[in-house]
């Protein structure tokens, strides 16, 4: 189950790298603020906090 | 000069504002780490740590607090624990008052109050439980936190599909994964939660325990309430305490421990080590399905019109009126409970006896509350 949590935060460091590049790539303000909401969960997660 | 696009100007400073909602919510969320303090009472003699017994928990959200109450004299040694579910603030609460209170006069007393520590500091998804309750003292309010059934999955995550207790190879849902009290005897190279029980299970065998009582609560309507569990080894013996408690006015019933239901502290330890395994069940209205509005008021109080609307319906065998079942009273099971079982261990006649000293009767909790007798704080 440990080895399983780290994929699982693998995937939340992927997720979180992709979001940020897209959100550096999009034009529409409203995209980004879509990504920069998206973004604060995976952060605490990320980082165990929540 | 190449000129920056808006649009990189503008998801730099939603990137700001990102990280500074993340540390707001990191501080707030970290906050929940915290315990509320517990002042120990003149009972206490030692402080120790559930990694003394299984070292493989220092230094993590698992290792929480043994209290030592011991009276000097030879007797026999006793374990009480409470917060195993931090959501069933009873035990808790009656927990922390044992500390507060108590002063063997044979025996040792070992108090956990936060059994599952990683638990308090999360609450249960979907429910909308409190985080805080307080009880009123004669020096001010003392907060509680109230927590969450299962170890936070910040400490154990992901939970499996289906989860295999792992000495009897029962399969039960994968929530379950989380739960203390269906981890035991535990491991010191399983999960998150089966570590912790390993410790408790290590402290019962290495100061041979002769009698576990872990305090519970579950809903109204739950059929198990009001009750001692036992163990087989321990039916004699909640049999003896539980007449004691209903000539004290309490309803009390006696439920054997399934043997085919594995994990549990009152099956696996009185399986598994030589300690008469007991579990005790209060009515929380906080926890029920029919509750209304949950808040603190309501785990402290335990007041529900919905509660008495079943009860007359007849959906609820426990009795609930518009009193409601207050903590006070859950609190005062508890401790009448956990008493009468040391006197009927003594009263059977075994060679070492415990006897607790200085803890408010049933009555005398009821009538004063169990803040009159909780430490104010400092």
């Amino acid at each position: 189950m440990l080895f399983l949590k780290y994929v699982y935060l693998a995937i939340v460091a992927l997720l979180l790298a992709l979001i940020l590049t897209n959100m550096f790539k999009k034009d529409k303000f409203l995209y980004q603020l879509d990504a920069a909401l998206v973004i604060i969960p995976l952060i605490l997660r990320l980082l165990l906090i929540k | 000069m190449k000129k920056i696009p808006k649009r990189i100007w503008t998801a730099a400073a939603l990137c700001l504002f990102a990280a500074a909602v993340c540390v707001y919510l990191g501080v707030t969320f970290s906050s929940m780490w915290k315990d509320q303090p517990i002042y120990p009472g003149p009972g206490v003699t030692e402080i120790q740590m559930l990694s003394d017994y299984n070292p493989g928990l220092k230094g993590t959200h698992g290792d929480t607090e043994v209290y030592v109450l011991d009276s000097g004299k030879p007797g026999a040694a006793v374990l009480v624990l409470g917060g195993t579910h931090p959501n069933e603030p009873s035990g808790v609460v009656a927990a922390v008052a044992l500390i507060e209170n108590c002063q063997p006069k044979t025996g040792v007393l070992y108090v956990i109050p936060r059994a599952n520590h990683s638990a308090f500091t999360c609450t249960d998804p979907q429910e909308g439980a409190p985080m805080f309750f307080t009880i009123a003292t004669p020096g001010g309010d003392r907060t509680f936190r109230f927590g969450s059934r299962a170890t936070n999955p910040i400490d154990q995550w992901p939970d499996s599909d289906v989860y295999v207790h792992r000495t009897s190879g029962q399969t039960l849902s994968g929530s379950e994964t989380r739960n203390l009290n269906r981890a035991y005897p535990g491991s010191n190279s399983g999960t998150f939660t089966e570590r912790v029980t390993y410790g408790i299970t290590e402290l019962v065998k290495q100061k041979d325990v002769k009698i576990t009582v872990d305090l519970h609560e579950a809903s109204p309507e739950y059929t198990t309430v009001n009750a001692i569990v036992a163990h087989q080894d321990a039916i004699e013996l909640a049999s003896w305490a539980s007449m004691d408690m209903q000539m004290e006015g309490m309803n009390i019933s006696i439920e054997a421990s399934p043997t085919n239901l594995h994990g549990l502290s009152h099956r696996e330890l009185g399986d598994f080590t030589d300690t008469l395994a007991t579990l005790m069940e209060t009515a929380n209205p906080s926890q029920g399905r029919l509750r209304g509005r949950t808040n603190a008021d309501l785990v402290v109080k335990g007041v529900d019109k919905y509660y008495v609307r079943a009860r007359k319906a007849g959906s609820v065998t426990v009795e609930f009126t518009e009193a409601g079942i207050p903590i006070d009273e859950r609190v005062a099971r508890h401790i009448c409970g956990i008493e009468q079982l040391c006197k009927a261990y003594n009263e059977l006649g075994n060679e070492q006896t415990i006897e607790l000293d200085g803890l408010p009767s049933y009555q005398e909790i009821l009538t004063n509350g169990i803040g009159y007798y909780l430490s104010p704080g400092k």
